[in-house]
């Protein structure tokens, strides 16, 4: 502790502005992982809060995917002699209408037999609506509210509020006040009561409800609860706790929370060599130093214990800062994971605070720490080895030597053949992780080598443009290649990184694109809600005939889109008449299987066509057998084909209307394609729809152009997160240039006061210090570009194995290296601004005399 | 060639410390002097004041009948490349230049064509010995050799003012005696004003005039 308050702190003091930026990949890797994971336990505790207070006494709840199920299998649950209590309960988020109050949560229930499950907890005078639930009934308008809800807009018992209902605007009214606490605070407060079977129509949900909550009886265990429902329902149900839905909600967000993952990993990862490179370079400057502290009697393992302190301090101090911006970033956060939530995963969590759990500081400062030492640990060693004899004498740097450098290439060589070996053997993740991990440490070892080799071949161009300071920039890379090599490694991982995520992304729109311009090619979409994906209300099957009867409209294609359980994951169904979709999809992207055939399979009720990447994720092959739970048991059929598909992440299953209105017993609507005649104009006929319908019920007639915008903004909103990568990626390059030329100028002090003494103008020195930089964002581009090719063939092996499981085309990303191009090298010249004018103002004298 | 009216420097840190106080020197074109006195006398400073690495607190500094004070930062560096040379007691040559770069730089500086710059550096090194070691970095030259690239250095445009500091220090006598030898032929030769600051007695008595430094004072102005 005494050395490091003698010895590093008047160091770390002088050279202040480098340990900010040394720190800075730790303040970046920490924030991100704090930022992004308190923002998402946030919304994930939101969800189980809301999930347990509406939960009340419940042990178990029936499911059978988001589609709902008919509401006779309420009968069948009551009949189990291990239930005490089954209450069915709809479960929407609507918009409250209100400006500024957001989403509402409705729990529909059924008042006659729900309080045996929850407790409603009504303010003075409102007890009445719910101690003879026949008020409630008879009166299908009413609405109870929380406390909090009411307060914050003026509503108390008798108020109306106007809520959006298939069948149009609707005015409800308030019956009930809930007091504060409990169910209250379920969905950050914004919650209303209805009755079930009001929300059946208010949805268009026909006979059917979401879930059945289930009290047990005294004794019945969960698990023989769980066994005896499982058994009278059938397979078509799942039935578990209420945590159960959390569960479910944790896994659709594990997705967003990977990538979330793998930029803060990235930046920390790139930290370790901003910091190892900052280490090594300390330790060369501080020679003399530690050459006296081992003559006046310190041990190697003090020496050791020194720089790892140093470490540790600069790691603790990272971490420190990065906990303060993460939690800054976590509440913007919050927001946008729950619009990704509510956007992308049609899950709604209405996180209203932040979560901040101290263990997860703990954890992050422990990561900062730890990867700040790790980071140092070869600069300690080295450190400790430093001869005090040689160390004392004026003038001598470390360079790399020619042997080091020979092992290196060779582990370099050997570590490709193994990964190339890796690719060429076999399907198994381990190998091909393996593989993946040693051709970045490939890429790694090669670094020093090929910056070695690079300078050198810049120095002619570079003389060319300025012959001295041209000369000198390349001299000062080639003569350090140390002091280079770990920002042109970091420069290069960052690179490597966005080139492969931008190569994914580009392959990913132009599949979009491919996929929605034979897909998504009718000219209305006819839905409940603004936004294509939301299926909060319904339509009846009858109103296909409706709009078939329309002039103008030469086909109707009915859609029902739901989510079930198959194989633990929550994949779509997409339930459609097969030979009309055949008819106009004709163009569509065959993974395996032909078109035609499998449309007739499907039409026949012979086979399942599925979407290529739910085939990836869960090993499906052609012509192999499935098994789907539905309402009415299992659904045995073969995979009759697969197609390129961007529907859902997880996967999506095709089958034909009629079965799907068969076996799960529904035969409602999410939306409609409609294709109109050759010649009939499109104005004219979406006023008659809306003129047909909205009198009745609640429709948007979206055009082709207004669907297509929406995808490519859900395609944007997922990308964001790749964004945000490539946002830290370009920041942590900077940090690295800016950080190696600081320590370059710093390093070469007296070479730059030697040039102003004997005449170079403060120009002359600028220019030197500039196509330095520019130098190492050349280098770093050249061989971050290579390391993209290669990296974008592992990222678009994992995406198709392990992650979306859709296979895209090998798509070099020229335009995004024609951007990054600039990026960088303007990037690189930015960073050297202002060491370039440290180096031009210092005073000469002192320039002179620096060792 | 050199005059200094009531120069004084001062240095401001936690305590001001004056390094050079009401210095009057002048030294005239042709002349050769050696600057003598203890250890932080200001022997140094002085120089690097002579030199416009430096400049003073107040008192007034004119090199070959410039003022230094009222030049810009370009224009003083202009000055020092066209009418002083260094020679440093470390050299201070770049490492990842040979001998023929090292000095031609201040050539390339100036923006001199290639290959008058290259024939005047060759020129320099064969004036100093050193025409043999033209693609030799520094590392492989020894510590005299690597003197001579600095005094050939120094010599780039025959400036009119020679400025040496300590340029024996970091070499054996022998060396020393040669280094010394060299300077004194190229004062004769070259016609420059050469100043020496030194510690060693012997290279300060071979000057035809000793300027003596104490606690930042000239107390004693010997000429021979």
């Amino acid at each position: 502790m005494i050395l490091l308050r003698l010895i590093s702190w008047p160091y770390a003091r002088k050279h202040m502005v480098r340990w900010l930026l040394t720190i800075g990949g730790i303040v970046l890797g920490v924030a991100l992982l704090v930022g992004m994971y308190t923002a998402n336990q946030s919304v994930l505790e939101a969800f189980n809060r809301t999930v347990e207070h509406i939960a009340g006494k419940t042990q178990l709840q029936v499911s059978a995917g988001d589609g709902g199920f008919p509401e006779e299998a309420l009968e069948r649950a009551e009949s189990d002699p291990d239930v005490r209590a089954a209450a069915p309960v709809i479960e929407q988020v609507v918009d409250s209408g209100i400006k500024g109050q957001g989403k509402l949560l409705i729990l529909a229930v059924d008042m006659t037999g729900d309080r045996s499950l929850r407790d409603y907890d009504l303010e003075g005078g409102d007890q009445d609506v719910i101690d003879d639930p026949l008020v409630f009934l008879a009166q299908p308008d009413s609405l109870i509210l929380t406390r909090d809800f009411a307060a914050r807009n003026g509503l108390g018992s008798g108020s109306k509020l106007a809520l959006k209902t298939m069948e149009g605007d609707k005015q409800f009214t308030v019956r009930g006040i809930l007091r504060s606490g409990g169910m209250s605070s379920a969905f950050g407060g914004n919650l209303a009561i209805m009755d079930i079977y009001a929300a059946e129509k208010v949805f268009g949900m026909g006979r059917r409800f979401d879930r059945i909550d289930i009290g047990l009886k005294e004794g019945v265990s969960l698990e023989q609860g769980q066994a005896s429902l499982r058994k009278v329902l059938g397979p078509g149900y799942e039935v578990d706790p209420p945590s159960g839905r959390g569960e479910h909600f944790e896994s659709l967000m594990s997705v967003y929370e990977m990538t979330m993952n793998v930029a803060s990993l990235f930046a920390l990862f790139i930290g370790t060599f901003i910091i190892y490179n900052s280490f090594s370079i300390a330790v060369t400057q501080r020679r003399s130093e530690i050459g006296i502290l081992r003559a006046l009697g310190a041990t190697r393992g003090q020496i050791r214990t020194l720089f790892l302190g140093e470490s540790a301090v600069a790691g603790l101090v990272g971490s420190a800062v990065g906990i303060g911006f993460g939690l800054l970033m976590a509440q913007g956060l919050t927001a946008s994971t729950n619009a990704f939530m509510e956007g992308v995963m049609g899950v709604s969590a209405n996180a209203d605070h932040m979560l901040v759990r101290p263990w997860l500081l703990v954890t992050a400062a422990a990561v900062g720490v730890i990867t700040s030492m790790i980071a140092a640990f070869l600069p300690a060693r080295n450190a400790a080895r430093v001869d005090p004899v040689k160390a004392l004498q004026k003038g001598q740097y470390q360079v790399l030597s020619a042997g080091e450098n020979r092992r290196r290439r060779i582990a370099a060589l050997t570590a490709i053949a193994i990964a190339a070996a890796c690719l060429a053997l076999g399907r198994s993740h381990v190998i091909f992780y393996s593989g993946y991990l040693l051709a970045v440490i490939a890429m790694l070892l090669l670094t020093p080598s090929l910056s070695l080799y690079l300078s050198r071949a810049l120095r002619g161009p570079l003389k060319l443009v300025r012959p001295v300071e041209g000369a000198l920039a390349a001299d000062s890379l080639i003569q350090a290649p140390r002091r280079t090599s770990a920002t042109v490694a970091a420069l290069m991982l960052s690179l490597a990184l966005v080139i492969a995520l931008g190569g994914l992304a580009r392959a990913s729109y132009t599949d979009i694109k491919e996929w929605m311009d034979t897909t998504m090619n009718p000219d209305f979409f006819i839905t409940t809600s603004e936004v294509i994906s939301s299926r909060t209300y319904r339509f009846p099957d009858i109103m296909t005939d409706g709009l078939r009867q329309i002039p103008g409209i030469a086909e109707v294609q009915p859609v029902r889109i739901v989510r079930i359980n198959f194989g633990g994951n929550p994949v779509m169904l997409v339930a459609t008449d097969s030979t009309s979709i055949a008819r106009r999809t004709r163009g569509r992207k065959v993974t395996a299987g032909d078109f035609d055939e499998m449309y007739r399979d499907v039409a026949a009720q012979k086979g399942i066509i599925i979407a290529d990447n739910l085939a990836q994720l869960q090993k499906l092959k052609l012509g192999q057998m499935m098994e789907i739970a539905t309402p009415s048991g299992v659904l045995r059929q073969p995979v009759a084909g697969i197609l390129k598909d961007y529907s859902n992440q997880l996967g999506t299953f095709f089958i034909d209307r009629a079965l799907y209105r068969k076996l799960w017993k529904d035969d409602t609507v999410d939306v409609f394609r409609v294709y109109l005649s050759p010649r009939a104009s499109r104005s004219e006929v979406k006023g008659r729809i809306l003129d047909r319908f909205t009198h009745e019920r609640r429709l948007f007639v979206l055009s082709n152009t207004d669907v297509r915008s929406y995808v490519l903004k859900v395609t944007d909103q997922w990308f964001a997160m790749t964004y945000l990568q490539l946002f830290v990626a370009v920041l942590v390059a900077i940090l690295g240039i800016v950080n190696t030329l600081t320590v370059s100028i710093t390093d070469r002090r007296r070479e730059l006061g030697v040039l102003r003494a004997v005449g170079g103008l403060r120009s002359q020195i600028r220019h030197t210090i500039w196509m330095e930089a520019v130098a190492i964002g050349v280098i770093g581009l050249t061989l971050g570009v290579a390391a993209g090719a290669v990296n974008l063939y592992y990222q678009l092996t994992v995406s198709r194995e392990s992650f979306a499981g859709i296979s895209l085309d090998y798509t070099f990303p020229y335009g995004i290296v024609a951007v990054l191009i600039p990026v960088i090298l303007g990037a690189a010249f930015g960073s050297a601004l202002f060491p370039a004018e440290t180096a031009v103002r210092s005073s000469l004298v002192e320039a002179l005399e620096y060792e | 060639m050199i005059s200094l009216v009531a120069v004084q420097k001062s240095f401001d840190g936690k305590r001001k410390v004056t390094a050079l106080e009401q210095i009057d020197l002048q030294v005239a074109r042709g002349e050769m002097l050696s600057i003598v006195g203890p250890s932080g006398s200001g022997k140094s400073t002085l120089l690097n004041l002579i030199g416009g690495l430096d400049r003073p607190t107040s008192g007034e500094i004119r090199i070959d009948g410039r003022t230094i004070a009222s030049l810009s930062d370009d224009d003083l560096t202009r000055l020092r490349r066209d009418k002083i040379g260094f020679i440093f007691q470390f050299f201070n040559l770049l490492p990842s230049l040979n001998c023929l770069e090292n000095v031609a730089l201040p050539l390339h500086l100036k923006g001199m064509p290639r290959q008058q710059t290259t024939a005047r550096a060759r020129e320099l090194l064969e004036l100093v010995q050193l025409g043999h070691r033209l693609d030799h970095q520094p590392d492989e030259l020894s510590g005299g050799e690597r003197q001579r690239v600095a005094i050939a250095r120094a010599l780039a445009f025959d400036p009119p003012v020679l400025l040496a500091d300590e340029p024996t220090g970091n070499l054996d006598s022998h060396t020393g005696a040669d280094i010394l030898r060299l300077i004194r032929d190229l004062h004769e030769r070259l016609g420059a004003t050469v100043l020496i600051v030194t510690h060693d007695k012997g290279v300060a008595e071979s000057c035809p005039r000793m300027v003596t430094l104490h606690d930042g004072r000239i107390v004693g102005d010997v000429r021979r």
